[in-house]
């Protein structure tokens, strides 16, 4: 074993950065010193007293819906457009790539301001629906940049064949397509559903009086760090690891972690 | 490729059922074209709108129109200084991010089979967790005694570093991408024709991964400029940025015309830069 580089050094030391502060909180979630000062033991009091609060559940069970159904939506979006996309024309993808790349770069307070607009303009009272519409804008563009980079490295030939051997085309998408994006749609729809889960500004925008998870979880950091945000946010963690340790689970490490870097926004206009 | 357009062909000669194939296969992209231009094309066009408009001060009611007169009220100190300071923080974020993040991206380039892996699942995760639970860690990190105790907190460093904090894995994925994609073979013939470390970063290395840099600025760069999450949580409300601006014009002061304008011309200065930015990466790499 050589002697580690300056380059392993500071890439060691800038990991160390990203997720020591996780830990921290993780670990404060635990602290039984409520001042936070130091570490005063464990305890598992500030999640029981985190989790019996009712606008906490209430809020969370919010979230959860709102997120499977955008996680739906956005699959039911992305899977055929992706299909779409490597027969359509220059032209044609060009427009599905720019405004899917728009979905992502543009920040998202500008998008979520003109949908308030839009649902004030009709309106269309604010709610779970409304914020479930804002989500999908950006949702579906994560997932239609995934599944379009393993879309891009299928052979239709196992499809043609398909077609030629008399499937009909929703059969041939069903044995043959979809199977072969199995990886690239578990990873997409574990992803959007964990963005949908942590939104912030479009559900802000978008909710009226319901209350989101993170617009809840927002509304107590913008003022006070207190055990009890601390085992919010932690609860909040293990969630996002789960989905994540799901995909690893599902397709391995190897295979997910491909997908993930493989999708590459910057890639969708050039 | 070859293969699809023969099939492509045979369908077309079957005549009426080609249009048919057509018209279904163009089918698949309505979702998406649908709920883009219903839900992110219209609301853009009616901010447009809306940002030509004005508020009637006895009314508060939205008049329609053609003035200028929100724009005009963009340009207005208190406006100018969240502006100046939202387009500082951001990009001083993102030539952080870009110097911290290129070391990292390339180390991980270096390394093959389970090393490798193990390094890209460590900016995974931490791209996987929730953006607000990394926001507030930054306010624990702050808390600390060594840091000050929270004197920090509050301030736009805290702004920065917390933009700084969240956003890294977004510059480093890019940057890895396109750095994995170097032949090896280049860097050794650099080496071999005598250029030394450095010179054969800055002549060879940093060009070919010019598109992974582009790609990595323009995810950091753009979408933190319209932050509101960041600054809400540790500038305590005191360190403005641009989103912060437009979501008061919406949630409380109620100024939609001002609000729209504050975000078209956010829209209008990103795309601007975007394009230029993409032209300029264009025309570099038409040279190479």
């Amino acid at each position: 074993m050589k002697r580690p580089s300056g380059l392993a050094v500071f890439t060691g030391l800038v990991l160390l950065f990203l997720f020591a502060p996780i830990i921290v909180v993780v670990l404060n979630a635990f602290n039984s010193n409520n001042t936070l000062d130091s570490f005063g033991g464990f305890t598992g009091r500030w999640f029981s007293q985190a989790f019996s609060d009712s606008s906490v559940r209430s809020a969370l069970w919010v979230s959860v819906r709102v997120a499977l159904v955008s996680t739906a939506l956005s699959l039911i979006i992305a899977i055929p457009a992706s299909l779409w996309a490597r027969r359509a024309g220059r032209r044609a993808r060009a427009l599905l790539d720019g405004t899917t790349y728009m979905r992502i770069v543009l920040p998202e307070i500008v998008a979520a301001a003109g949908l308030f607009l839009l649902f004030r303009r009709v309106n269309f009272g604010l709610g779970i629906a409304t914020i479930i519409a804002g989500h999908v804008v950006f949702t579906s563009a994560y997932a239609t940049i995934i599944i379009q980079a393993r879309v891009a490295t299928l052979s239709i030939s196992l499809e043609e064949a398909a077609a030629d051997l008399g499937a009909v085309p929703w059969r041939a998408f069903r044995r043959v397509t979809l199977p072969m994006l199995r990886p690239a749609v578990i990873v997409a729809g574990l992803l959007v559903f964990t963005f949908s889960m942590d939104d912030v500004v479009s559900s802000a925008f978008l909710s009226g009086n319901t209350v989101t998870l993170p617009v809840l979880i927002f509304g107590l950091m913008r003022f006070h760090v207190t055990p009890e945000v601390n085992a919010i946010a932690a609860g909040v963690t293990v969630l996002t690891l789960v989905t994540f340790s799901l995909s690893a689970a599902l397709l391995g490490l190897r295979t997910g972690a491909s997908i993930v870097v493989g999708a590459r926004p910057e890639e969708a206009s050039s | 490729m070859a293969s699809g357009a023969l099939a492509g062909g045979g369908v077309s000669r079957a005549g009426g059922w080609g249009a048919r194939r057509r018209l279904a296969k163009g089918s698949l992209v309505l979702p998406a074209f649908g709920w883009t231009a219903v839900f992110f094309v219209i609301p853009l066009i009616l901010l447009i709108a809306y940002s030509f408009g004005h508020i009637d001060i006895i009314t508060f009611t939205v008049q329609w129109g053609w003035t200028t007169r929100s724009y005009s009220q963009v340009f207005q100190s208190l406006y100018l200084s969240a502006i100046g300071r939202s387009l500082l923080l951001s990009s001083g974020a993102t030539v952080a991010c870009l110097l911290a993040g290129f070391p990292v991206a390339y180390y991980i380039s270096l390394q093959r089979g389970r090393r490798q892996l193990i390094l890209l699942v460590a900016i995974i995760v931490p791209f996987w967790t929730s953006f607000l639970v990394r926001t507030y860690a930054m306010t624990n990190l702050l808390n600390a005694h060594w840091l000050g105790s929270g004197k920090l907190l509050d301030t736009p460093f805290a702004v920065g570093l917390g933009i700084f904090y969240t956003y890294l894995p977004l510059m480093v994925l890019p940057l890895y991408v396109a750095l994995e994609r170097i032949d090896p073979a280049l860097r050794e013939s650099a080496a071999d024709l005598g250029a030394g470390g450095f010179s054969r970063l800055r002549r060879v290395i940093i060009p070919l991964a010019m598109p992974g840099i582009v790609a990595g600025c323009i995810l950091v760069g753009v979408p933190s400029t319209g932050e509101y999450v960041i600054p809400s949580i540790l500038g305590g409300g005191k360190v403005l940025m641009y989103g912060n601006v437009v979501a008061d014009q919406f949630q409380s002061t109620g100024n939609y015309p001002f609000g729209a304008a504050l975000a078209v011309s956010l829209m209008a200065a990103l795309t601007v830069v975007v394009l230029a930015v993409r032209r300029a990466s264009a025309r570099r790499e038409a040279l190479a």
